[in-house]
């Protein structure tokens, strides 16, 4: 019996060792691009990770000196063409010649740096599209009445022919606290929110099936009340995301709670780049500008 | 070999059967009863003295003791709490004599040593499973009020996940591996106030048998454990009730007879409103109302000595109306309802049955409502379900259980948003399952129960068998040795969180979403170093296949194919759990230690951020040291006083190592902060640790009544025990702060009985 318990001790303090250690801290390349279909090839960001502990500014986490090269590429995955960057400030690169973003193409990001490290990563830029009912969208809309800013958009295609992940933003052309609507004036003046936060309003991530496709494969969306910040000029901004951005908007969206995980549990956002962390990330996306009354001002 | 374990198993089941012919011998059966209220007593042991036969009661309070040689013996009734009885009875060759038997409670008494049986508390020392009284949960220290679920947590192998939440973690298993049965019903959401307290009312709850592991092929559908509570029947001789009222919620219940039978009603009610108004004049973000209230009620009516028909009913919501700031408010409104109605059948004096219809409905009704961008989301569960229960006790070696159980499920979700139906399921699912079961005793020293169940549900046309074996061996009256084996299937996961259930939701298989399964390997060690003590061990270790949760990155369900929103994984869970109890004098209760380990794989979760395979990582609620000591002390016929002591290790979290930014995010007009973390839950908690004190002084009320005070302390020494870390990435560099449990609590109550 006393040799059973002594066997038993051992065993639970053998156990109680912790054999799943917390990782060292250690430091990653960031990128950061987002190619818009149509549009000139943007500009990259590369820089570090910083330890928590340290105070964090992309200033002093800036990555210098590297060669930094988007790739237009074939369904082949050969190269079609080469677009190549030059440092333009601190940890930023911008081409070196004009080129428009491709809509429904791949392109790959490849930068190698001075100690031999490289950094890759590849988009596939969704199908570019088209809200076509601008002509009939009323220029000025009355906040919360029954008739909201309805858009009818062509499809956008994407490489593995899933649905489309939408996003829409609300960016308020001349905001200020004056303007704020009821909701976001509380959040601002009571909660001591920035107005910053709103200036650029995101729907958050709206997958295509939660709107019916029209007869003509046209899709009807609503844009919601609730993604109003400001009263006066708004453009509204419909954006079809690329697989990059839809895993990173997700998944930071987790680390910052709000999902099934238990309180204190993080993970990791979903990077899809080799060599580093950070986004690649692709879109398409169209604009309409709208004025947005006071309920008052009818 | 798996062919060979299904043929084991039904010699096992089969080979015991032969040679059961009785001849010259006679039986014993009948129902155990409270002699003050004519409650039916579940577990009660009875033995004949003078021979080594005994048994206890089943679930309804009925036993058999067949194959009993002529002769005459003295019949000895025991349960705890209650004066043993014995009765001399002369029985005549291939004599059946039916005897219903009346216990009267103990009553006051100190110092007294209950005389147990050798059968006695046979059920509450099986392997895997846990018995607690009415009288502990109502004496315990609990948070404002008595709760089933929070009392249920101090047993060694249960915990909580936070001072905040009732939910059950046994044995390394979330709340959804635990199957919960009010009078045989499945309850789905069993919480009130978002999951700070169970649904259970204990003025109406009779009996309370926890599987922690191991459980019998009678039930199936979790990979873990088995709660069953049963309700009372209703005081058979006369009209009783009692009153409470406490600072969160006050409760009321009354029970009595009718010719042939008897009934019970018990109502709880929150009572927060004076408390809300008052806040609401000082506070901001202070809910416009809430409230929740349950009812449980019970019909009994005893047709004749072998016919009994019951109606059993709960009902029970929560309803929060709160405006969260200007042009924003959330509604909620969730709850549960069951019905079941049973017949209890004896066949014979040696065949007992139960047939029992039930119905369950869970449903939560969230709205958001938005500067004009309304939510809405209705979600509701409907589980129908027919299911019989027959035991066979052909000799006093044998009690064999059959039964089954045929369901019908439904589950339906529909969210609209902005007036537009954005998703919409309906899983209308067929549940069916079949089991058998024989408890062998072999020999005085060896008990052997093998089972094998078989599930069948129709979502995914998925059939699974459930083998079960357990063992016993009595080197000695003092000493059990046990051992189990078993095969657990489930077809339905829980998404919820743990710091609000408000929300919860239930998903089941389908095709590409197969069921989970596991084994459960226990070896337990149970022993009476001296009378009114036990010291009790028990070690298991379970796996976890096929697990399937909802995917906590999916932002948005509609028009994702059924098996891509969910993701799956496996896990593991093993420990030791060492139990001392003391049952004798004035001072009672019990010191328990847990050792526990458990973890999780999901591929595409805790991978290295350079991508690598997902690595496996403890669940936040992993603790792996757990002690809880329990003691109640009679300070004399008035005054008693009570304390619960807990210490654990701490919980694990994720400490973030780096951080980064995104700063040209184009949907965003704010800079998208990034935390970099290595391995999930990789840290720990500062240890968590809490001690509780409760007063009780008994008295009358003007005569008309007994009347109790009850005083209680919630965490005497302050201890700010920490929930979770939240990182402020709004500061720089990044601040930690602490989110704490609860401070010291004092509460008040007073109950009337009558």
């Amino acid at each position: 019996m006393n040799r059973f318990l002594l066997l038993l001790i051992s065993i639970i303090i053998i156990s109680s060792c912790e054999l799943y250690e917390q990782d060292d801290y250690q430091e990653y390349y960031v990128v950061e691009s987002y190619l818009i279909a149509d549009s000139p090839l943007p500009n990259l960001l590369l820089s570090k990770t910083s330890p928590i502990e340290e105070k964090y500014s992309f200033k002093d986490a800036v990555v210098n000196e590297a060669e930094v090269e988007v790739r237009l590429l074939n369904a082949d995955s050969t190269i079609a063409e080469r677009y190549a960057y030059t440092q333009n400030g601190n940890g930023t690169y911008s081409p070196t010649a004009q080129a428009k973003v491709k809509p429904k193409r791949l392109y790959q990001l490849y930068i190698s740096l001075s100690n031999g490290d490289s950094i890759e990563a590849k988009t596939f830029v969704p199908g570019n599209f088209e809200v076509l009912n601008k002509d009939q969208i009323s220029k000025e809309y009355t906040y919360q009445s029954d008739q909201q800013v309805q858009l009818r958009t062509t499809p956008s295609d994407y490489i593995t022919d899933r649905q489309t992940y939408y996003i829409f933003t609300i960016n308020a052309v001349n905001p200020d606290s004056s303007k704020l609507t009821p909701f976001y004036r509380d959040l601002v003046i009571d909660q001591e929110n920035s107005i910053e936060n709103f200036t650029i309003n995101s729907s958050g991530i709206i997958n295509e099936k939660n709107y019916e496709r029209n007869a003509d494969d046209t899709i009807t969306l609503d844009v919601p009340w609730l993604s109003i910040a400001f009263y006066d000029t708004n453009k509204i901004i419909t954006n079809a995301i690329d697989d990059n951005m839809y895993d990173f908007v997700r998944t930071q969206d987790a680390q910052t709670g709000g999902t099934s995980l238990s309180p204190g549990e993080i993970q990791n956002i979903r990077y899809h780049v080799h060599g580093g962390i950070g986004i690649f990330g692709s879109m398409a996306s169209d604009t309409l500008q709208v004025q947005i009354l006071r309920p008052d001002q009818q | 070999m798996k062919k060979f374990n299904l043929f084991f198993l039904l010699s096992l089941l089969l080979f015991p059967l032969v040679g059961t012919a009785q001849q010259q011998t006679a039986s014993l059966n009948g129902y155990i009863t409270d002699a003050e209220t004519g409650e039916t007593l579940i577990s009660a042991n009875v033995a004949l003295k003078n021979s080594r036969q005994g048994t206890s009661t089943n679930t309804s309070g009925y036993f058999s003791l067949p194959n009993i040689e002529a002769g005459t013996y003295t019949v000895l009734v025991t349960y705890v709490g209650y004066q043993q009885i014995t009765r001399e009875i002369t029985l005549a060759p291939g004599e059946s004599r039916r005897l219903d038997i009346q216990l009267k409670p103990q009553g006051y008494q100190l110092e007294e040593l209950v005389v147990q049986s050798e059968s006695d508390q046979e059920e509450e020392r099986a392997i895997g499973t846990a018995e607690i009284e009415t009288e502990f949960i109502k004496e315990v220290p609990s948070v404002f009020q008595a709760d089933v679920f929070r009392s249920l947590q101090l047993l060694p192998g249960i915990k909580s996940a936070s001072d905040f939440s009732s939910g059950l973690y046994i044995r390394g298993g979330s709340p959804d591996q635990t199957l919960i049965l009010l009078d045989r019903t499945t309850v789905y959401n069993p919480s009130h106030f978002f999951g700070f307290f169970s649904t259970f009312n204990p003025d109406a709850v009779k009996d309370i048998q926890l599987y922690k592991g191991g459980y019998p092929a009678k039930y199936g559908g979790r990979l873990g454990s088995v709660l069953s509570i049963f309700n009372k029947d209703g005081n058979r001789n006369e009209f009783e009730g009692s009153v409470t009222l406490g600072m969160l919620a006050s409760r009321a219940s009354v029970e009595g007879p009718f010719e042939k039978g008897s009934w019970m009603f018990a109502f709880r009610r929150s009572t927060l409103e004076p408390l809300l108004a008052v806040l609401q004049q000082s506070q901001d973000n202070i809910p416009e109302s809430f409230y929740f209230w349950d009812l449980n009620g019970k019909i009994n009516y005893d047709a004749n000595e072998n016919n009994k028909l019951s109606l059993a009913f709960y009902a029970g919501t929560d309803d929060l109306k709160f405006p969260f700031g200007d042009d924003a408010n959330i509604n909620l409104n969730y709850g549960n309802q069951t019905l079941s109605s049973t017949w209890t059948h004896i066949f014979s004096d040696n065949v007992f049955s139960n047939f029992t219809t039930t119905a369950s409905r869970y449903f939560n009704f969230p709205s958001f409502n938005i500067a004009s961008t309304p939510f809405e989301r209705s979600n509701n569960i409907y589980d129908f379900s027919m299911q019989g229960d027959i035991e066979y006790f052909p000799n006093d070696n044998h009690d064999i259980s059959t039964g089954f159980d045929l369901s019908l499920l439904t589950l339906k979700i529909k969210d609209r948003f902005d007036g537009d139906l954005n998703y919409n399921s309906r899983i209308h699912s067929q549940y069916g399952s079949f089991y058998i079961q024989d408890k062998w005793k072999i020999s005085d020293q060896w008990t052997l129960t093998p089972g094998l169940r078989l599930n069948g549900f129709s979502e995914g046309s998925y059939l699974r068998w459930a083998p079960r074996l357990s063992a016993e061996y009595r080197p000695s009256d003092r000493i059990r040795l046990q051992g189990a084996y078993g095969r657990y299937h489930q077809f339905l996961t829980l998404f919820s969180n743990e710091a609000f259930t408000g929300f919860d939701a239930w998903f089941t298989t389908d095709e590409g979403v197969p069921p989970a399964s596991g084994s459960q390997y226990i070896l337990g060690l149970k022993t009476t170093p001296w009378p009114g003590y036990a010291f009790d061990v028990e070690g298991y270790y379970r796996t976890m296949e096929n697990l399937f949760e909802p995917d906590p990155f999916l932002p948005d369900q509609a028009g994702v194919p059924y098996d891509e929103t969910f993701r799956f994984g496996e896990g593991y869970a093993t420990g030791v759990e060492f139990l001392f109890k003391r049952n004798i004098g004035r001072l009672t209760g019990f010191a328990g230690y847990t050792f526990g380990v458990t973890r999780r794989n999901f591929p595409g979760f805790n991978e290295p951020i350079q991508g690598g395979q997902a690595r496996t990582y403890p669940p936040k609620y992993d603790r792996i040291h757990d002690i809880k000591v329990v003691l109640n002390y009679d300070l004399n016929s008035r005054w008693s006083a009570s304390t619960v002591f807990n210490y654990a290790t701490g919980q694990a979290y994720t400490k973030p190592l780096g951080q980064t930014a995104a700063f040209n995010f184009p949907t965003s007009s704010l800079d998208k902060q990034q935390l970099i973390v290595g391995k999930v839950n990789a840290s720990r908690l500062p240890a968590y640790h809490r001690m509780d004190l409760s007063f009780s002084r008994d008295g009358t009320f003007f005569g008309l009544g007994e009347a109790q005070w009850q005083f209680q302390l919630v965490n005497v020494y302050s201890r700010r025990n920490i929930w979770f870390y939240n990182y402020d990435l709004d500061e720089n560099p990044a601040e930690r702060q602490a989110v704490k449990l609860l401070p010291i609590l004092p509460t008040i109550s007073y109950t009337l009985n009558f």
